[in-house]
């Protein structure tokens, strides 16, 4: 036991000597810097994952029109000559869009934004347990970016796949005319993975292990506990991913036939491979987002959580039926009939923990003291939106149904409903809210409302209507849906869902200019801004380093707001329970040692 | 409690796991890498069982003996590992190097006799791509019958080959930890990186224990 | 460092088991052609995972870690066996 750094205490921390500016910016083992560093490239990765999606949705809204001036140049022959862009190249966008958003965007800012920074201010600990870990955790990122976005400039262009990257299309180059882009996307992918395991094990180690004395596994908070479950996700589904696609690479590369038919391998093993990752990997992307969404609806509602320990439940039991539901991605595959029918069972039964977190979050609100303020709307937000996406899912999870729906825009719509109206709505109101304590400052509050207004409006007028197109057949990651005589009247609706992408698109300029305004001139935030509960509020805003001048005692879970025998409305988790100013009352007092047998 | 009483707690984190952070830290580690080995030797048994004609004769194409006593060196290995630890857990600093030497030399030598073998096999014609696959088997001329199809090198070489690397690996983890014994970084009471290079030493073995069987035994 | 009330691990004992165990697959699968594949297979498996767990409970040392770290330890391995046995049954 490393009972030497248990005892030190953090003020000794304090006294470090100063850093040089590459120690303390660059190459920091900070987990609140290396957060703001996840936070950085994550953002600049979501902007390019935009542009991306913007550029796919012109040849969509607009077949046949050339680009406008203004970005026509952007684009060398090989991918749009005269502004058109080829079939080739779009075949490119849509695997792009996905990749760079799934990997470089969104799971940067759910875990590596958050998870560096919330699970060691939340849980009373100094650091992560292992901070250099960390730091090449975050450094390796940026290196698999930069190998993902040189596979744009290489001959044949950038993986054209999909981000699935189905075998044979994606293990033999003559289908899709791209060679280097697929090497290139699977290297990237491999890198980063390392990122994801060495960062998962990092929040496994310091949750189970470097908790502040008093803090319980039943208090700790909502945002924690998610991304504790979404890192043994992140832990045990990564190095499949990585396994398949070292096997793809060397089918690409060196000739063998894993995935390949005219050797007797098998492309079903691809999608096995890839599905068992890519549903915890959805699950990932989805778990951090519900934990902020909790915080804040508790939070601005002045009220517990409803149901705290069934949120916990609900969360590990998404966590364990994760595994056992890949098979929902397959229904059209060839798959073995009788293994497809028990993805629909455990398909339908994964929806009933997340329908009862969507019930605990409508049960904390019913009655509360709300605030509707730009973190909380985005909360709710997060709520309506994913159930209007669980909901598709639904009608999905019936193999029957997902015989007409799979593979059509009825699967986009579901997927944007979760991972945008979901995810990066959860995303924004953690950013939001968190960042007073990232940055000392709060946001600027109307423009957070007027941005949030926008984006709903915008958001819903863009991906609702995709539920209709699928329903009548246009098919995902096509080029053209005019070819087909049937498709030829949807032209109107992709026009509309167009403008409003542009316009979706256009408003996070606001989101932007709100972020880089409010470094310098937002208000200045105290320790507590929300009155919150949790340790993390307890620190200066921005904190030091070290986090704590000594470790933190909790006396109780983190949703003790609007307490009846409390005067004020919150009741931090470190306070003492015999305080007698500010109204505290004696709490029939757990006692501040560790629980044995914890 | 009273205010007093409290600011003069000794404060400690949670129990947790009951292990210190470092060991905690690379088990977690070593569950990643145990779903690494499930997608491959995964793989191999889907493949396997898909296209069983793939697969020669045990011992025909691979050499089962050799094998097995490079299964026996790096069983050894694990054993001068354990020897090493238990030296500095009594505080013999010159008992650690030189179990942690052999260790080294036992690894090396493991990694080298795979080599050897990967260049035998591929002589024979056994190869993980399509095209280039005619394995003849140990021992025949080179125009002979070829034995198994090219799924059975393909997944050879995967699954070897990720565990050579990882051995590999292995052994430079284990220079620097014998680098830093030599400087006498560890003692009975400072032994955290001894243990947990010994951790995945051994889980190395481990996998290879299974992979032996699976690969050259069925 | 972990707290060892026990003595010292039986290492050269379970050295000698290993390689007894080792000795044992190898001529079951060189010299016992004549029985069936299946037999053949699930004892060789049943042989090296035995292996398998004498190096982690003794080597390993988790037979003497809390109980916590090797139920933390065995928890990817059900995964393991839906993943393959799933997969397997397409192939039926």
């Amino acid at each position: 036991m490393s009972t030497a750094t248990a005892t030190e205490t953090h003020a000794e921390h304090a006294e470090h000597h100063e850093l040089s500016f590459i120690r303390k910016y660059i190459f920091s083992t900070d987990h609140k810097m290396i957060a703001k560093q996840f936070l950085f490239a994550g953002l600049m990765f979501l902007l390019l994952g935009g542009l991306l999606a913007v550029t796919i949705r012109w040849q969509l809204g607009f077949p046949g029109r050339p680009l406008p001036a203004f970005i026509q140049w952007i684009f060398p022959d090989t991918m749009a000559p005269g502004g058109i862009i080829l079939p080739e190249f779009y075949n490119s966008l849509v695997t792009m869009h996905a990749t760079f958003m799934v990997f470089f965007a969104l799971m940067p800012l759910m875990a590596g934004v958050f998870g560096n920074l919330l699970i060691p201010l939340q849980i009373g600990a100094e650091d992560m347990a292992f901070p250099r870990i960390n730091m090449v955790s975050f450094w390796i990122m940026p290196v698999a970016g930069v190998i993902m976005l040189a596979s744009f400039f290489v001959e044949g262009g950038a993986a054209g796949a999909g981000w699935t990257s189905y075998a044979p299309l994606s293990a033999d180059g003559q289908y899709t005319g791209v060679y280097m882009g697929q090497i290139l996307w699977l290297i990237s992918l491999i890198v980063l993975g390392f990122s994801s395991i060495l960062g998962a094990l990092n929040y496994v180690s310091t949750v189970i292990n470097m908790r502040a004395p008093g803090m319980t596994w039943f208090r700790i908070p909502l945002a924690t506990w998610s991304l504790f479950i979404t890192a043994w996700l992140l832990l045990l589904a990564i190095p499949i991913l990585t396994g398949g696609l070292i096997l793809l690479l060397a089918d690409q590369t060196i000739g063998t036939a894993f995935f390949r038919p005219e050797g007797s391998g098998e492309p079903l093993l691809w999608q096995h491979i890839f599905w068992f990752f890519g549903h915890p990997e959805v699950y990932i992307l989805i778990l951090p987002a519900m934990g902020f969404v909790s915080e804040v609806i508790a939070n601005r509602s002045r009220k517990p959580i409803f149901g705290y320990h069934s949120m916990v439940i609900a969360l590990v039991s998404i966590a364990f039926l994760s595994w056992v539901v890949w098979g929902h991605h397959m229904f059209q595959s060839g798959m073995n009939p009788l293994l497809g029918m028990t993805f629909v069972v455990t398909t339908v039964v994964i929806a009933v923990p997340s329908a009862i977190k969507v019930f605990n979050w409508m049960g904390t609100l019913w009655r509360g003291n709300i605030h509707f303020d730009a973190p909380l709307l985005h909360a709710v937000a997060f709520v309506s939106l994913f159930i209007i996406g669980g909901l598709s899912g639904i009608f999905m999870a019936a193999a029957p149904v997902d015989i007409y729906i799979h593979d059509t825009y009825f699967i986009v719509a579901h997927l944007h409903y979760v991972l945008v109206g979901g995810s990066l709505f959860g995303i924004f109101a953690g950013i939001i809210y968190w960042y007073p304590k990232m940055f000392g400052r709060m946001m600027h509050e109307g423009l957070g409302k007027v941005h949030f207004f926008l984006s709903f409006l915008f958001y819903n007028m863009a991906f609702f209507p995709m539920h209709n197109l699928g329903v009548q057949g246009m098919m995902r990651r096509i080029y053209d849906p005019n070819q087909y005589e049937f498709l030829q009247g949807l032209q109107p609706l992709n026009t509309w869902i167009s403008i409003s992408i542009f316009l979706f698109a256009s408003t996070q300029a606001i989101f932007a200019f709100n972020f880089l305004w409010s470094l310098r001139k937002g208000k200045v935030a105290g320790n507590n801004p929300w009155k919150s509960n949790t340790l993390l509020w307890t620190t200066p805003s921005p904190p030091p380093h070290g986090n704590f001048p000594e470790m933190p005692i909790v006396y109780r879970g983190p949703y003790e707001y609007s307490h009846p025998d409390r005067e004020q409305d919150y009741w931090p988790q470190d306070e003492p329970p015999a305080s007698s100013e500010a109204g505290g009352q004696v709490a029939p007092a757990p006692t501040p040692e560790p629980v044995p047998g914890d | 409690m009273s205010e007093a009483a409290v600011a003069t707690m000794d404060r400690k984190p949670m129990p947790g796991m009951k292990v210190y952070n470092k060991k905690l830290g690379m088990w977690v580690f070593l569950l990643s890498e145990v779903m690494f080995f499930t997608s491959l030797i995964g793989s191999y048994v889907i493949l396997r069982f898909a296209h069983p004609d793939h697969w020669a004769e045990v011992g025909t194409v691979l050499n089962v003996q050799l094998t097995a006593v490079n299964t026996f060196f790096l069983i050894c290995s694990s054993v001068t590992m354990v020897k090493a630890f238990a030296a500095i857990q009594q505080g013999d600093q010159k008992g650690l190097q030189r179990w942690l030497l052999a260790t080294i030399l036992i690894g090396a030598t493991f990694v080298g006799i795979q080599v050897y073998e990967y260049i035998a096999l591929a002589g024979e014609g056994f190869v993980p791509a399509l095209d280039g696959y005619h394995a003849v088997g140990r021992g025949n001329p080179h125009d002979g019958p070829s034995l198994g199809g090219p799924l059975y090198g393909a997944t050879f070489y995967a699954m070897t080959g990720f565990h050579g690397a990882h051995v590999s690996i292995g052994v430079l983890c284990l220079i620097f930890v014998y680098v830093r014994s030599l400087q006498g970084a560890y003692t009975a009471t400072s032994l955290e990186g001894v243990e947990v290079i010994g951790l995945y030493w051994h889980f190395v073995d481990l996998v290879w224990i299974l992979l032996f069987t699976i690969v050259y035994l069925i | 460092m972990a707290d060892k009330e026990h003595s010292h691990p039986p290492y050269i004992l379970i050295w000698v088991v290993l390689l007894v165990l080792t000795l044992a697959e190898v001529a079951m699968s060189l010299y016992m052609t004549n029985i069936s594949k299946v037999l053949l297979g699930v004892g060789l498996v049943a042989m090296a995972v035995w292996k398998a767990v004498l190096v982690a409970m003794y080597y390993m040392h988790l037979r003497y870690e809390p109980a916590r770290l090797w139920i933390l330890a065995i928890s990817p391995i059900p995964l393991a066996f839906i993943l393959v046995l799933a997969v397997i049954s397409e192939f039926r």
